[in-house]
């Protein structure tokens, strides 16, 4: 006999407003079937009315729990139609930035993780914390918290401060210990792990087939990652390598992530250390922009959800059209095809697993 | 790469079968007279990209790739609903919008802001 | 001095009464606190001293507002099944025996207490599906299969129990540890029955029938205010039925040095929860088919060796 359930839109373990229908024959999942749209706001229609630099706003707020790399997204975009580049300094202050916005959303990606297994907010309070003294770490540098619209064409709008890098250091030495706690407290857990492996599995040809990007995809065992295949500003001198886990459950999902994280910590040690002196100011934001030229442009990043792309056409003072593709939008997906013949509960783990933002979905 | 849409499903099945299995987007950008859609695929292989671009005049409608690469289906959605393509082989729902039926597509240049208050 | 037999019983009942509402209180304030330190944050610290007064003042609100019965709702058992709970589990506290002559003295206390406890699991049945939603129905189905696995384990570390003295007056158990309490002499029996009594308790990791995240509040979902603050009620004193046993009849009782009897009990009562809050505050939810394997496959069988090795070493 089956069963339809409404689970949302408001819902404590949905990251955001989405409504699945799900079907279900006793305790086994036969369809589910995500509404979204609640939290559209017509970004790409917005773009086409307003100045090129007038819309970095809008990006930052397409994701709101790692804001800077979609609004370097933009810019890369708009620097890549006028012929401007930044400069070496400003290619390594960038990475850095970015680097240290991945751990903020990653760590806020477990919190919620293991609120939807069932650990009640407890975890969600350690990791917030240690989330809350990198911001403190970005609002001196930039001077906000959440939205920082600090990139500019050409570099950034203010500098490091002096002691930056001290301050960094210790932040990364006090957050390698966290990690290898976090690791232990979870890992150990009989629980813990019976309820994320073997669930959820994606093999690599489905992955593939389906079109998954990010953590998703590289823990289905695919070999691919923005920063190494279409490198960008400093990549290749740092020698990074991709985390890849070949199972494709949610444990491996889970492991991808915690990967991601230490990998990010020696990318900005390395960082710092080759870090050239200069001067890393982009242009400030004026009424007239510099001329366009280039028609069309399309650029690659890899954000913390996946792999966001930019495709523009532009125009002489504002862009034609804007298309964005966002990486949350195409792993929610998936969701239907994950999700058939596994049971009820483990339906949250497998959402928790595919690290959805529901702004990141809607755009 | 530029081609009509009556060889559509015949280069993808060719690009697909020689190693480009990756759907990357589906997007369009609407010049007043006709609408360009690009299908940007991707060699998981050798990590290079290739675009298929075709021209549709106002009014006609695309036939549908979800055959040969699953992922098409929510941007075929979407293009359906943005821009008021109709998509021939399957039935499309909506996705993001609702109670817009009879309305005009929002991301063609001639939608007019404040026109989806207009009735009801 | 006390005259008659009936004054004597009046002055058992409120006093074991008056025992009740003070552990519920206490205890909900200790689990309030505990769980707020483990999470980095404070607690309630606003209403009195460390916050004691918070949880009299969250009652009182919940008593005064307006009680809402859903359209889809059977009107009679709604409203009677969970104050029948409530009074089902008071009952089951009066069967305990009390030290400095508070209890009531019953020859087959603990055959009582099992046979009444498993009334429970039925009428948390009807309560949640008499709710008239789905979410309440798939949880109060949840809960019983939950307790048809772990009442058996539960029965037969009990009856190790039983076996080893001889009897089954409570008092006299508590008294044959004299010299060595019970959780040394069978630590597989009390391993079994710690956890089976978690399960029975309902506590994490094993609230499937409140799971937060996926049920919002499993049973609990539909329930008026003042049932809501009954129900709070009901769980502590659970919980207080629950750790009075494991401490009358694994750690010895009211049997200590120095202290008077009820003291003893009461701290050991403390140790128990206290344990069980540090349970809930760092443990993930179990999923349904694992509970059922782990405790068909392994406390059942920990049990009946349980029971093998007390026969053989200590009764012969």
């Amino acid at each position: 006999m089956l069963t339809r359930i409404n689970v949302g839109p408001i819902h404590p373990s949905t990251h955001g407003v989405l409504r699945l229908v799900v079907t279900l024959d006793g305790d086994t999942i036969v369809d589910v079937e995500p509404h979204i749209g609640f939290l559209h706001r017509g970004v790409e229609k917005l773009a086409e009315n307003r100045m090129y630099m007038q819309s970095e706003s809008y990006m930052e707020k397409i994701d709101y729990v790692a804001p800077m790399a979609y609004s370097d997204l933009y810019v890369a975009a708009v620097e890549e139609a006028m012929g401007i580049h930044p400069n070496e300094r400003a290619k390594y202050v960038r990475l850095i930035l970015l680097e240290f916005q991945r751990i903020a959303s990653h760590l806020l990606w477990l919190g919620t993780f293991c609120n939807d297994l069932g650990l009640m907010f407890t975890m969600f309070t350690w990791t917030l914390k240690d989330r809350d003294l990198i911001l403190n770490l970005l609002q001196d540098v930039t001077g906000s918290r959440m939205f920082y619209v600090n990139m500019r064409l050409g570099g950034v709008s203010i500098d490091l401060p002096p002691n930056f890098e001290e301050h960094a250091n210790k932040l990364l030495d006090y957050l390698e210990k966290r990690f290898k706690e976090y690791e232990m407290f979870l890992e150990k857990n009989p629980v813990f792990i019976e309820r994320t492996k073997g669930v959820g599995i994606l093999k690599k040809e489905d992955a593939i087939a389906l079109g998954v990007t990010g953590p998703v995809l590289r823990a289905s065992g695919v070999n691919f990652d923005v920063r190494r295949d279409y490198a960008y500003y400093a990549y290749e001198k740092l020698h990074f390598i991709p985390q890849i886990q070949t199972k494709g459950d949610s444990f491996a999902r889970y492991k991808v992530r915690m990967q991601e994280m230490k990998e990010s910590i020696k990318l900005i040690r390395n960082a710092l250390k080759l870090m050239p002196e200069g001067d890393a100011l982009g242009m400030p934001i004026k009424l007239i922009s510099p001329p366009v030229k280039e028609k069309e442009v399309i650029v690659r990043r890899e954000l913390p959800r996946g792999e966001g792309m930019i495709f523009m056409v532009t125009d002489k003072q504002r862009p034609y059209r804007l298309a964005i593709r966002a990486p949350a939008f195409i792993n929610l997906s998936a969701l239907k095809h994950i999700a058939k013949g596994a049971s009820y509960a483990d339906l949250f783990s497998i959402l928790g697993s595919l690290d959805l933002v529901m702004a990141d979905v809607d755009k | 790469m530029k081609i009509n849409k009556e060889e559509l499903i015949k280069k993808l099945k060719e690009l697909s079968s020689s190693g480009y299995n990756y759907l990357v987007k589906i997007t369009a950008v609407d010049y007043i007279d006709h609408l360009e859609v690009i299908y940007f695929i991707r060699n998981m292989q050798n990590k290079k990209e290739e675009n298929v671009r075709l021209d549709l005049k106002n009014g006609e409608s695309l036939p549908t790739v979800i055959e040969i690469y699953k992922a098409a289906d929510y941007y075929e959605r979407e293009l359906s609903e943005m821009f008021g393509i109709a998509i021939e082989g399957r039935e499309v729902k909506r996705l993001l919008l609702e109670k817009w039926d009879g309305l005009e597509a929002p991301l063609r240049k001639s939608f007019q802001w404040g026109s989806e208050y207009k009735s009801g | 001095m006390l005259i008659s037999s009936v004054e004597k019983l009046i002055f058992e009942v409120i006093s074991i009464f008056i025992l009740i509402v003070f552990f519920d209180y206490t205890f909900g304030w200790l689990e309030r606190k505990t769980i707020a330190k483990a999470q980095l944050r404070h607690g309630p610290t606003y209403l009195g001293k460390f916050g004691i007064l918070q949880n009299l003042a969250d009652i009182l609100k919940l008593l005064t507002k307006e009680n809402v019965i859903p359209k889809n709702a059977d009107k009679l058992v709604f409203s009677t099944v969970p104050l029948l709970l409530l009074a089902l589990f008071i009952f089951l506290v009066y069967l305990l025996p009390f030290p400095n002559s508070l209890g009531i003295d019953i020859s087959i206390g603990l055959l009582a207490i099992f046979v009444l406890l498993s009334f429970s699991p039925l009428l948390i049945f009807l309560t949640g599906a008499a709710s008239g939603n789905k979410f309440s129905l798939i949880s109060a189905q949840r809960s019983v299969i939950m307790s048809l696995a772990y009442e058996v384990p539960l029965i037969l570390s009990v009856a190790a129990v039983a076996l080893y003295t001889g009897s089954f007056n409570i008092a006299n158990i508590v008294y044959s540890q004299a010299r060595i309490p019970f959780i040394v002499l069978m630590p597989i029996g009390f391993f079994v029955f710690f956890i089976a009594m978690l399960a029975e308790l309902e506590r994490p990791p094993f609230d499937l029938r409140e799971a937060d995240s996926e049920l919002i509040a499993g049973w609990l979902v539909d329930v008026g205010a003042p049932y809501y603050a009954m129900a709070l009620f009901v769980d502590y004193t659970r919980m207080f039925l629950g750790s009075l046993l494991i401490s009358l009849l694994f750690l010895g009782g009211w049997l200590g040095p120095y202290l008077p009897g009820l003291i003893w009990l009461l701290i050991k009562v403390f140790v128990v929860a206290f344990v069980i809050v540090i349970i809930r505050a760092t443990t993930v939810r179990m999923r349904l088919d694992r509970i059922m394997r782990f405790g068909w496959f392994w406390l059942l069988p920990l049990a009946v060796l349980n029971i093998i090795f007390t026969f053989i070493l200590f009764v012969k």
